[in-house]
């Protein structure tokens, strides 16, 4: 049992009487990627700032790699990179500037790094003033920054706002290459689809607290499946089965979502009715997300805490 | 000019207590200094004999310029405010111009605000009416508080007129300036070098080349004569000048995209120098430019003030003056009273430099970029030592090199006058350390630094006017150096500012280490 690289428990952040952290609970795996996931204002970046040392907990451990994120602040910066979601750049350094002294800062010689490549990747134009990128172009500083010399753990809040959707795709690219090495990811977002392609487990926090947390195998299992089919002709009545919910029949078409303990009963049933084509999904992060969301204290996996100081 | 006044309005708004702050110290400096003109000087003679005295020194004349009309008591009581507050009020103008122009362009705000139903030159407008506004509030107040003091109506108005004036030339100067560069420090840095240029025009003219003084918005409020047989004609000089840079902004404004200076960005280098490594080079190369343009600034003043020196006893020729020049022990001392006097000038404006470095730190903090440094290698520790470092260091370099320019101009007596410079530089190190806690315990609280700066300007001469005991002038470090090399360098209380320079200091890195960023 190797120690998480983060692990954060029942952690509590004030600003003034605003509770912004209250008893958040968050452990990432070694080698692991981790889907970081609230709407705006849930606390992601306050946690992040949190474990980064940059804001002090008023309440509950946090701890990088086993240390003390405020104290051992050197120590932890030197192994990891980190893209904010709202990155600002000097108005009067170049990009490449700016990526050579952020690898520097980390200890890192440019040189010897990815930088040519990923410059090369992202298709970034390494000459221009930090004030003339767009927003998409300084997440992209950023991102070259954090993926071009090596990190036992990248922190990526919100990293891909304002990309473009090819963008997109090259930054999961570089992700899953780095989780493949080894590289532990802690990913933040909203953006549910990203952080569904790429992230092994997920926690959802929503007002400070962590609403859900688990492998998305897991969390999949407490959700529904949606089934939809084509019946030869009027569907049987399937909303008299057990855990079957929201059915919609327009004319031979029937569509339901299903809960683990109903799904043998409506394809028996469908089987039964002849049906030509049958289609299911697994819940998307979407529904989970929203369902979370909207409900806020429904079935809590990982034991997340009710009060907000025990840890 | 559709949402012009909307703007207008937006930008009042915004102003309201930096407007309000600076408008309360202008009124109260002008009615203090009206209502205590009577008490200081018993009758005519007395005053007539003060106001000749301050035409004899060579450093009053520097920094407030003659008294054209040695009767008139309106001008002496306006002696400091006609030239030196008129720069704070250029100054004023200067801040709120740059705010409501280059620096909402750069922030991206003009953008959102141009998408909507406003014309292209509506920001440069509004900018222009707003600061009228202010003006005119604070032309009239002080008037009023001159009159309120016992001042001559129509002089009174006539001098609320020229602050008026000044403030909008300021303001003007900003408006151009905002034109020519896309970053605000820059934009700052050209308006201010304009207003500061334009100051020290005067003050070389009227202490030995007097038509050079009638090159300058300053020197006019001077010959404007508002207190004694008012030269009307002066204030056309002020419009025409108005009207030629407004003119002059709206057609750069019409010439460039938003967001772009005049000239087009060239292309930079495409990777970083292996020197820009920690966060001392970095904070170096931020302030690189400023740096280099402050030094040859101060090396200019510098330069000018010490070329000036030799010549002032020369044009002394009346009797009190031949009576002052003996008393501060032949020609030779007044030429160090008037170094001594460039180099309290020089600690002050070198003091802003620091100033505007931390101030730069703690914005860099609001906006993000701390973040981004600390996520780093970069610690707390670096990032506010060499803050510290470039702030303090860059004061103390700036102050030598306005002491190399004295020299340069004065040629004799080189080391004294090093010495001069040097000798503020305690003072100029609390004010600095007062700054730094200030952003150590919130990032917008450096602004401890202007006050603290301002405080020490103002307090001396508030204390005086009004009669307040003197420990409240002794608020400001400065007045507690020897001015060197008038007089003899006391150790003593160059050592406690130092120490309390360090304490502050202390303090300040207590505090920033334990604090949020951000």
């Amino acid at each position: 049992m190797t120690t998480p690289v983060v692990s954060v428990k029942g952690l509590v952040k004030t600003f003034g009487r605003f509770r912004a952290l209250d008893g958040l609970d968050l452990e990432v795996g070694t080698g692991e990627v981790h889907g970081f996931l609230g709407p705006n204002g849930a606390g992601k970046s306050t946690t992040i700032r949190c474990l980064l040392g940059l804001l002090r907990s008023d309440g509950g451990a946090a701890s990088v790699f086993g240390l003390d994120p405020w104290r051992d602040i050197a120590a932890i910066h030197g192994r990891l990179a980190y893209v904010p979601g709202d990155v600002t750049l000097w108005p009067n350094l170049t990009g490449g500037e700016i990526i050579d002294l952020l690898l520097r800062l980390r200890g890192v010689d440019p040189q010897a790094s990815d930088r040519d490549a990923l410059v090369e990747r992202f298709q970034l134009d390494p000459t221009k003033r930090g004030r003339a990128y767009s927003k998409g172009n300084r997440q992209k500083v950023a991102l070259i920054a954090a993926f071009a010399g090596p990190a036992e753990l990248l922190i990526l809040d919100e990293p891909t706002s304002g990309l473009d959707p090819l963008m997109e795709e090259i930054f999961g690219d570089c992700v899953a290459e780095r989780a493949g090495n080894g590289t532990t990811v802690l990913l933040s977002s909203h953006i549910l689809s990203e952080v569904e392609h790429l992230a092994e487990r997920v926690t959802i926090i929503r007002d400070g607290k962590a609403v859900e947390t688990g492998s998305l195998a897991e969390l999949r299992h407490l959700r529904r499946t949606t089934i939809a089919a084509e019946l030869p002709h009027v569907p049987p009545d399937l909303s008299a089965l057990a855990d079957v919910h929201d059915v919609q029949v327009d004319g031979s078409h029937v569509r339901c979502s299903v809960g683990p303990d109903g799904v043998a009963a409506v394809l028996r049933a469908l089987g039964e009715a002849g049906a030509t084509a049958i289609t299911s999904a697994p819940p998307s992060l979407e529904e989970l997300f929203l369902d979370a969301y909207r409900t806020g204290g429904f079935e809590t996996v990982a034991g997340a805490p009710s009060s907000a100081n025990d840890s | 000019m559709s949402g012009t006044l909307l703007l207008t309005r937006l930008a009042l708004r915004q102003d309201r207590v930096l407007v309000a702050v600076w408008t309360l110290a202008l009124t109260a400096f002008c009615y203090a200094s009206a209502a205590a003109t009577p008490s200081l000087y018993a009758n005519a003679a007395e005053r007539a004999s003060a106001a000749r005295a301050i035409n004899d020194n060579p450093a009053v004349v520097a920094l407030y310029g003659p008294i054209l009309d040695v009767h008139s008591a309106g001008e002496l009581a306006m002696t400091k405010a006609t030239v030196l507050y008129a720069v704070f009020v250029a100054l004023l103008g200067m801040i709120l111009v740059r705010r409501h122009t280059r620096t909402d362009e750069e922030s991206g705000r003009t953008e959102l605000v141009s998408a909507g139903v406003v014309g292209r030159h509506a920001p440069l407008t509004a900018a222009m009416l707003a600061v009228s506004v202010v003006f005119l509030v604070i032309g009239l107040l002080a008037a009023l508080a001159d009159i309120a003091g016992g001042l001559a109506v129509g002089g009174s108005l006539l001098f609320g007129l020229s602050w008026l004036l000044l403030g909008l030339t300021g303001s003007a100067a900003a408006l151009v300036a905002a034109q020519l560069v896309p970053s605000a420090r820059t934009c700052a840095a050209i308006a201010g070098g304009i207003i500061g240029l334009l100051y020290l025009l005067r003050a070389v003219g009227d202490t030995s080349a007097a038509p050079l003084s009638w090159l300058t918005p300053f020197g006019w409020a001077t010959r404007l004569r508002a207190w004694s047989d008012p030269r009307w004609w002066v204030l056309s000089l002020y419009v025409v000048l108005l009207v030629a840079m407004v003119a002059l902004a709206f057609t750069l404004r019409a010439r460039r995209d938003l967001g772009a200076g005049l000239v087009a960005a060239r292309p930079g280098p495409a990777v970083g120098a292996p020197r820009l490594r920690n966060s001392l080079a970095l904070e170096l190369r931020l302030h690189r430019g400023m740096l280099i343009g402050w030094s040859v600034s101060v090396l200019a003043m510098g330069a000018l003030m010490g070329a000036i020196a030799p010549g002032v006893s020369g044009m002394l020729t009346g009797q009190a003056a031949q009576e002052m020049i003996r008393r501060l022990g032949g020609p030779g001392n007044l030429e160090r009273t008037l170094i001594a006097a460039e180099a309290s000038i020089a600690a002050l404006v070198v003091t802003a430099f620091a100033i505007s470095v931390v101030a730069h730190a703690a914005h860099d903090e609001q906006n993000g970029i701390a973040e981004r440094t600390l996520s780093t290698g970069a610690t707390r520790r670096s990032l506010l030592g060499s803050t510290v470092a470039v702030a303090a260091c860059g004061a103390l370099w700036l102050s030598l090199a306005s002491g190399l320019g004295v020299a340069v101009g004065y040629h004799r007596d080189i080391a004294p006058v090093l010495l001069s410079v040097l000798a503020a530089a305690p003072a100029v190190l609390v004010v600095i350390a007062v700054c730094v806690l200030g952003w150590a315990l919130h990032p917008a609280w450096y602004v401890a630094g202007w006050v603290a700066l301002g405080l020490s300007i103002v307090a001396g001469q508030i204390a005086e006017l009004l009669g307040l005991p003197t420990w409240v002038g002794g608020i400001s470090p400065y007045s507690h150096l020897a001015l060197v090399p008038s007089e003899a360098f006391r150790v003593l209380p160059a050592v406690v500012l130092l120490l309390i320079a360090v304490a502050v200091g202390a303090v300040a890195w207590l505090s920033y280490r334990r604090r949020d960023i951000g």
